[in-house]
């Protein structure tokens, strides 16, 4: 049994404490956002925030979180439904193509700015790593330095 | 110009396929140009109103439009519903909604794919038949950069009919003439009298009238919609990480599925060694072979089933392929380019003749490329559930009901059942570039869920199952001659490929019949060059079995064919020591379409500037899907070796162009679904079973390796062509040209890598980037 927080949701789970965090998101609650990319660690389409860092959850066995706070791209959107600043930047770029790897790309930019307020394409390069088979690089560069503009006028 | 919406349609169907003496009597062309037996009449559903196949209107007049395309990141949804908004004088907003529809009425037959011939020229009795017979049998797909050019015209007709409904509808209420009724803004508006009525109040009287004959299409010079950029209708959805793919169903009492495939393709299930371990594992509802091919584990969830897959220890039967390597193919294919009776798909004028003839040396290269996999971003995965009473419904993120209605009933016909229905719920893709239009995944998920039946069965590959065990692009190899005149222009080109004929793989497991091998047209596509003037010219093909299932690969022989010839031209024009821009411009002289996108793209790269040492520009050109496409490339070649490509430059003419933003980024994906493939992307052999099976060995381009991307899209005077994939065709070969521009060295395979060290050098570095 692991108690943790989705979402600012309080939440119990009773499951094998090996099962990734990914799966138990999916699966025992129904949570879709996150998906299942590659399952090793190496696309990125399963990040979420967990205590504001954004990880890789189909490595992340539950039993590790016990407690923690998970934010999914679907606790991104503000009170009311508001898109946050990320997200529409990705609506205003244009960004998704078939949309896949987007909520992980998403959940990677918003702890990006969180960390970096202004980043260079370098540190883009850096911090970005996940994989978008649809080729949507070049908006989702426009639409960080779009989101990071916003946040800066704030 | 073919009606698509009329009463008497179904009438007309159902006689015509009752027999050819009743399809020869309504044969005369004239009659066939104008008959259009396609239409869904108008009804009631509900509150809604359906006007016809495509427009539906609810009471507070949002408007649903049925798109029988798959959306899998083309931003098709968008597209044709810009086409209905515009005919329907309705602002694109979210007062629109877009439905891939459950049915499979003819009007959303793919027809004009299989048949090659736009809608709005189609006309003649084979037309006539193969429309009826594709349409009855529900042949429905995406696919073949195809459905712009294949539903804008009916689409808007569509469009323009259903409003033409509510026009009338409004003089009938109003009692004033049509004549006199405007619409805009989803009303219909009487200015005389200042009255004006809802579309949501006008549809359900609307949906009941007779749909005109020859409905009016909006001028062009009136559209305010198409050719405007909009923004794509299902992205809000996407951002917010709302359930939308085939992967995200979730239903009541669900179970879950993992499988494993053979690891030599055709290798069959001897025995599953621990059957009773793995049945005893945790959660785990059942082990199943499937057709004695493959093993799946069924749990209560995916993570218990994959799990339990894991353990399993399965004896497979030993195959003639069993030692097949890459190598081998390779030689394979280098003995076929000696084959002395390949397949003639062209010969004109005397190549022969003309080499021999020639006093300048022949040029001779050999050029390769590898296997490959499609790598969608989501797993490959089906839901089908199998009801006590055997009615049927899946759930699948696919590029065609019938394939899934297909898979369906192949799959329950394994487990002995036959549903007596089949609902196909077609979801987003998450990619599909070619790999969702096989039947393969559903097949398996329904013989699980005939065994399990009342309980939906969700079956998901794994990556590795995606990567190593699914469909794969074929590995190709070429042998190129020309003889250049005195001007240094080819006198005699000749092209011979070596590889498996892809129609004939795909029809094997996908088709009750299969065609022979020679002439198969996707094996051959971008390797005639009719573009350019050469006045003696042969293409020829020699098919070359392997025991790999290939199938549909975002542009196909594009995919190969085009890195060959267009790196061949490049060698030509060095060996004329021409420019090898000016060399394209001399060769497509006679083609002035294409010589204004070549013209553009040089202007975008500023063609012909210096640039520094260790880097060079190459181009590359190539007709497909009606588009014309032309490329140049930027590389930074360091001295170790390591290519990077830093600027990708791409003009089109994809003739009239609806949603301008969604061209574009077509292109941007598709330059880097080829910039991926050129730099990185191999699937190899050993001991017959493929050595890749995740993103750590078969990488994936990430954001610190995309170039940046300028695209100029043409003005043109051609209806819409194909964009989905055109973007990805010419990449390779300008990278190789850019290559040789800056090294002097010609690069003949792919990936491209200056040396084999390099190469996987380059594997290693992007892991090390991912690792840190
Ligand atoms: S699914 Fe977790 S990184 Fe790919
Ligand atoms: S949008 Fe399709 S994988 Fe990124």
């Amino acid at each position: 049994m692991v108690e943790l927080i989705i979402n600012g949701t309080q939440v119990t789970v009773e499951t094998d404490a090996g099962k990734p965090l990914l799966w138990v998101l999916r699966e025992d609650l129904e949570v879709l956002g996150p998906k299942y990319g590659c399952g090793i660690a190496q696309c990125g389409a399963c990040r979420v925030l967990i205590n504001g860092e954004s990880a890789p959850s189909c490595v992340t066995p539950i039993g590790s979180v016990a407690g923690a706070s998970v934010v999914t791209v679907e606790g991104l959107a503000q009170q009311g439904g508001m898109l946050s600043v990320v997200q529409q930047a990705w609506i205003d770029e244009q960004v998704p193509q078939c949309g896949f790897c987007q909520p992980g790309f998403i959940i990677a930019t918003t702890a990006l700015l969180e960390a970096t307020s202004q980043p260079t394409d370098a540190e883009i390069d850096e911090a970005i790593t996940n994989i978008c088979r649809c080729g949507t690089y070049p908006r989702i560069r426009r639409a960080i330095h779009r989101a990071a503009a916003i946040l800066a006028e704030r | 110009m073919p009606r698509f919406l009329s009463r008497r349609g179904f009438l007309i169907t159902g006689a015509a396929l009752g027999g050819t003496a009743l399809v020869a009597a309504v044969g005369g062309a004239g009659y066939l140009a104008s008959v259009d037996v396609d239409g869904l009449d108008g009804h009631l559903y509900g509150e809604r109103a359906v006007l016809n196949a495509f427009v539906v209107i609810q009471p507070d007049s949002r408007v649903i439009v049925n798109v029988p395309k798959t959306e899998m990141g083309q931003g098709i949804h968008t597209g044709l519903a810009m086409v209905v908004a515009e005919e329907l004088d309705i602002p694109f907003d979210d007062r629109i909604s877009v439905v891939f529809p459950t049915e499979a009425h003819p009007a959303y037959s793919t027809w004009f794919n299989l048949l090659q011939i736009r809608p709005e020229e189609a006309s003649g009795p084979i037309v006539w038949v193969g429309r009826r017979v594709l349409g009855q049998l529900g042949f429905i797909a995406t696919g073949a950069s195809g459905s712009t050019m294949g539903m804008w015209h009916p689409m808007r007709v569509a469009g323009a009919s259903a409003r033409h409904m509510l026009l009338a509808a409004a003089a009938a209420r109003l009692d004033v003439p049509a004549a006199d009724l405007a619409t805009g803004d989803g009303f219909v508006r009487h200015e005389a009298s200042g009255q004006h009525l809802s579309y949501g109040e006008l549809a359900r009287e609307a949906a009941l009238l007779q749909p005109p004959d020859h409905p009016a299409l909006k001028p062009a010079s009136e559209w305010r919609i198409i050719g405007r950029s909009q923004p794509r209708v299902d992205l809000p959805a996407k951002v917010r990480g709302e359930p939308v793919f085939g992967m995200d169903i979730a239903l009541p009492d669900m179970v879950h599925a993992a499988i494993r495939h053979a690891p030599v393709f055709g290798a069959k299930v001897a025995r599953v060694v621990n059957e009773a371990e793995v049945r005893a594992a945790p959660g785990v509802r059942d082990v199943a072979v499937i057709d004695g091919q493959k093993v799946a584990v069924v749990a209560v969830s995916w993570w218990q089933a994959e799990q339990a897959a894991s353990l399993l220890n399965i004896a497979w039967t030993q195959t003639e392929a069993n030692g097949v390597t890459s190598a081998e193919m390779s030689a394979r294919l280098k003995t076929a380019l000696g084959s002395t009776e390949p397949y003639e798909n062209i010969n004109e004028g005397d190549v022969e003749a003309a080499i021999a003839g020639s006093t300048s040396p022949t040029i001779d290269a050999t050029y390769e490329v590898p296997f490959l996999t499609h790598a969608c971003m989501e797993p490959i995965n089906a839901t089908v559930l199998v009801r006590d009473d055997l009615v049927a419904e899946a759930w699948v993120s696919s590029q065609s009901p019938m394939a899934i209605r297909q898979g369906v009933a192949r799959g329950a016909g394994l487990a002995g059942i036959e549903p007596i229905s089949v609902t196909c719920n077609v979801t987003m893709n998450g990619g599909a570039f070619g790999r969702r239009s096989d039947q393969d995944v559903v097949a398996e998920a329904a013989f699980l869920a005939a065994r399990h039946r009342g309980r939906p069965v969700k079956l998901i590959w794994s990556r590795e199952e995606d990567i190593a065990r699914g469909l794969f692009r074929s590995h190709a190899a070429a042998r190129l001659r020309a003889a250049l005149g005195a001007d240094g222009l080819p006198m005699a080109y000749d092209a011979l490929v070596a590889t498996q004929s892809i129609t004939q793989a795909i029809a094997s497991r996908n088709l009750p019949f299969t065609p022979g091998p020679d002439g198969d047209r996707l094996s051959v596509e971008g390797l005639d060059k009719l573009h350019y003037a050469i006045p003696n010219r042969r293409m020829r093909s020699q098919h070359v079995p392997s025991h790999m299932p290939i199938h549909f690969w975002r542009s196909n022989g594009f995919s190969f064919n085009t890195f060959f010839t267009e790196s061949f031209i490049d060698e030509c024009a060095l060996a004329a020591r021409a420019d090898p821009l000016a060399y394209r411009r001399a060769l497509l002289r006679a083609n002035p379409r294409h010589l204004a996108v070549l013209n553009r793209v040089a202007e975008l790269a500023k063609w012909g500037t210096p640039m520094a040492p260790g880097r060079g520009r190459g181009i590359a050109i190539e007709e497909c899907y009606r588009s014309v496409v032309a490329q140049v490339v930027e590389v930074t070649v360091a001295e170790d070796g390591e290519i990077t490509v830093d600027r990708v430059f791409c003009a089109i003419d994809a003739g009239l162009v609806i949603n301008p933003d969604a061209v574009v980024a077509q292109m941007e994906g598709g330059i880097s679904f080829g910039v991926t493939t050129a730099l990185m992307s191999a699937i190899t052999l050993d001991a017959g079973t493929v050595m890749e099976s995740n993103f750590h060995d078969f990488p994936m381009q990430r954001i610190a390796d995309a170039p940046a991307v300028e695209v100029a899209i043409m003005e043109s005077d051609e209806p819409p062509c194909g964009v989905g994939e055109p973007g990805v065709v010419p990449v390779a070969a300008a990278i190789a040209n850019a290559i040789h521009a800056a090294t002097g060295r010609r690069i003949r395979s792919l990936p491209l890598a200056i040396t084999e060290t390099n190469g996987e050098r380059r594997r290693r570095t992007v892991l090390r980037r991912i690792a840190t």
